[in-house]
């Protein structure tokens, strides 16, 4: 088989933007078992004979492998005997000659030529007469499942020892990938899967490098070493561009570079609007190694530190030490300025295997606060990190998805606890750290005069709220189109909470989507949040725009928009007075992607 | 090079354990070692090949072998065969 029939075109692939910038190089591919393995020609004899080394390397280590699994069995008859029949389909010599066949006369790699005859194989056994000799499908299949995982696990490696910079594609990146991962080898990420607050992304971000995700099915076009570009500004991936399309990507790529400079020089402006009015302007953060970025993009603290991921990316590590390192980084680099630590928000779509529980409804079962009540094994070292490093800067903790009082006067109670407990082990702690919750149901924003005695502040998740409001799961396409946080709802409930605040004498922020949305900013200015907290490259837009607006304007925006009774009325009106007052806002934003809470 | 012909004789046929058996035999001897039935000829010594014979019982398979033990060979895989491979 060759492909010198078929006119090479290049393919364009859209997505959903990950992380800003431009990436041009090869591309890595990460091969993920359900993906088709993808085919790659070799250049000669050598490569041929590499490819036969690894794949008897990878029999060897499949045999190894089972030979451990065979003691475990014990004395296990069946046990003993599935061990012994795997062993024997590994050593059979009719299906290790087909695959060296394969890469010497089709010259191709390891892992093409042992899928291709797995699926004539298991083809042949599909269509045996005898369903117990078709269920023996299931034990070619495991065989070839460890074999192919120990061809990955080589590839894995390539991946650790990488000579040139590459773009990284796969179906979706795991922790597990991208642990240990050259950074400075890596110019781009691009995945079928995930949305903008997905794994991949946040790390592409944090990192400071382009990604597009979401693409759907770009993994399975793309053979490795071909020329790929990633877009993270507008979500776009393209295989083997041709001199146009090159020459295009690369000056948009110095274009965004140019930008960021400017970002660098822009980053010491203070946040104040043209009529005198400060507003916190901080940054939602999720990665430790982000705090120096802070800064630089021109933030004064951090509105929303995620602590999922340190869970996440480290489920095995000893919790309390790693994560007071995080947390200790983050104070220490930002002190004097405050630094919102939020709780583990677990469950919904973010899980730890060890809590996946099945639930009709994620979004209403078992997530945040509810969980960490339920898990003191999961909560109390974080408590603990949080307290003990408390003392090194300005800590706030911050309770996700708040509904009932006592879940609040519980966490006081706990916190006290584990205060108590620390001092008794010679640890000191800042018994006046600040206490706040996530504003984010219905129940906690009409209830906000409830929750307020037991709270130092709040702060809003206009995400959820707007989806708990709204009844909107905006990952579903059928619904997606009701989702928005200009709804009348939502304002309502905002400008409620944020009276409520004011009166009680307590501030109020927010740290969701609409904070660093174009047509959020004025109308979040007039209904006199004290801070906004966006992501990190979101800041230098949200602050120029904050620096050409007036508060008596916004105000009288916000008044006006309280009293129109639709979604759609309310954007248009915050839309005609943006473009009105300040065009040169719309124009000079750039799409960023999203993420808040 | 040496042949024999044997009637399967046990109720559930060659299925995997019996399979096993045979390869296992098959890789004690140097000879090359094919069994026959119904137009395949399978490499005795490969379990992919023998299971998918899918030969039930009463099927007649031919074992031929070719090399410096055929003889032996021939016997052993013909006397497991035709002891049922020591079911029923």
């Amino acid at each position: 088989m060759t492909d010198s029939g078929r006119t090479r075109l290049s393919h364009r692939f859209d997505g959903t933007p990950g992380s800003p910038g431009i990436g041009i190089g090869p591309a890595f591919l990460l091969s993920v078992e359900e993906l088709r393995i993808s085919r790659r020609n070799l250049s000669g004899p050598g490569e041929v004979e590499r490819e036969i080394r690894r794949f008897d390397a990878a029999l060897e280590n499949t045999r190894e492998e089972l030979r451990r699994l065979s003691k475990n069995v014990g004395d296990l008859i069946e046990g003993k005997q599935l061990v012994e029949i795997h062993m024997m389909l590994l050593d059979d010599p009719t299906i290790r000659r087909d695959v060296q066949d394969r890469i010497i006369n089709d010259l191709v790699n390891a892992e093409y030529a042992v899928s291709q005859v797995l699926y004539e194989v298991l083809d042949r056994f599909s269509r045996m007469d005898d369903p117990y000799m078709r269920e023996r499908a299931a034990d070619v299949r495991d065989v070839g499942r460890r074999v192919m995982a120990q061809l990955m696990g080589s590839e894995r490696e390539a991946l650790l020892n990488l000579d040139h910079p590459v773009v990284l594609i796969g179906r979706d990146l795991d922790p597990s990938d991208t642990a240990g991962l050259d950074r400075e080898k890596v110019l781009a990420f691009a995945t079928d899967k995930g949305g903008s607050t997905s794994h991949t992304a946040i790390l592409a971000r944090s990192i400071g490098i382009p990604a597009v995700v979401g693409l759907r099915e770009v993994a399975e076009h793309i053979q490795p070493g071909q020329t790929v570009i990633v877009d993270g500004i507008h979500g776009t991936v393209i295989i083997d561009p041709d001199q146009d399309q090159l020459h295009y990507y690369s000056e948009l790529q110095a274009r965004y570079r140019d930008t960021e400079e400017n970002i660098a020089r822009n980053a010491t402006e203070p946040a104040v609007t043209e009529d005198g009015h400060k507003v916190e302007l901080s940054a939602n953060i999720e990665f430790s190694q982000e705090a120096e970025q802070v800064r630089r993009y021109g933030g004064c603290g951090v509105g929303l530190f995620r602590t999922e991921f340190l869970k996440l990316l480290a489920p095995e590590s000893d919790d309390e030490e790693t994560q007071y390192a995080a947390y200790r980084h983050v104070l220490e680099t930002l002190s004097p300025e405050p630094v919102i630590i939020r709780t583990f928000d677990l469950g919904g779509d973010k899980f730890l295997s060890e809590l996946e529980v099945s639930e009709r409804n994620p979004f209403l079962g078992w997530r945040a606060i509810r969980v960490c009540q339920d898990r003191p094994e999961l909560f109390e070292p974080q408590l603990r990190a949080i307290l003990r490093a408390s003392v090194l800067g300005n800590a706030r903790l911050m309770i996700p998805m708040v509904t009932h009082v006592e879940q609040v006067v519980g966490i006081r109670r706990q916190l006290d606890s584990v205060a108590d407990m620390l001092e008794s082990e010679g640890h000191s702690v800042d018994r006046d750290m600040e206490l706040g919750i996530m504003v984010e149901t219905p129940a906690a924003a009409l209830g906000i005069d409830l929750l307020l005695p037991y709270v130092d502040f709040v702060s809003l998740g206009t995400n959820d709220l707007t989806q708990y409001t709204l009844a909107v799961d905006r990952g579903s396409p059928y619904v997606a189109n009701l989702f928005d946080p200009l709804h009348p709802t939502v304002l309502r409930q905002i400008d409620h909470v944020v009276r409520a605040c004011h009166a009680a004498g307590k501030w109020v922020g927010i740290c969701g989507q609409m904070a660093g949305d174009p047509l959020g900013v004025p109308l979040l200015l007039g209904f006199d949040l004290d801070e906004l907290s966006v992501a990190l490259t979101l800041i230098p837009d949200v602050k120029r725009m904050i620096r050409v607006m007036s508060m008596d304007g916004a105000r009288d925006l916000a008044a006006r928009a309280l009293k129109l009774g639709s979604a759609r009325r309310i954007r248009r009106l915050v839309l005609d007075f943006v473009i009105d007052r300040y065009p040169e806002v719309l124009l000079e934003t750039v799409e960023n992607g999203e993420d808040g809470e | 090079m040496t042949e024999k012909k044997v009637t399967v004789p046990n109720r559930l046929g060659i299925h995997a354990r019996p399979a096993s058996l045979l390869v296992k035999a098959a890789a004690e001897y140097a000879s090359d070692i094919h069994i026959l039935f119904g137009g395949d000829r399978v490499n005795a010594k490969s379990i992919m090949g023998v299971m998918t014979l899918a030969a039930g019982k009463g099927s007649e398979l031919t074992i031929e072998a070719d090399g410096p033990d055929e003889r032996e060979a021939v016997e052993a895989l013909a006397a497991i065969v035709s002891d049922g491979f020591g079911e029923d």
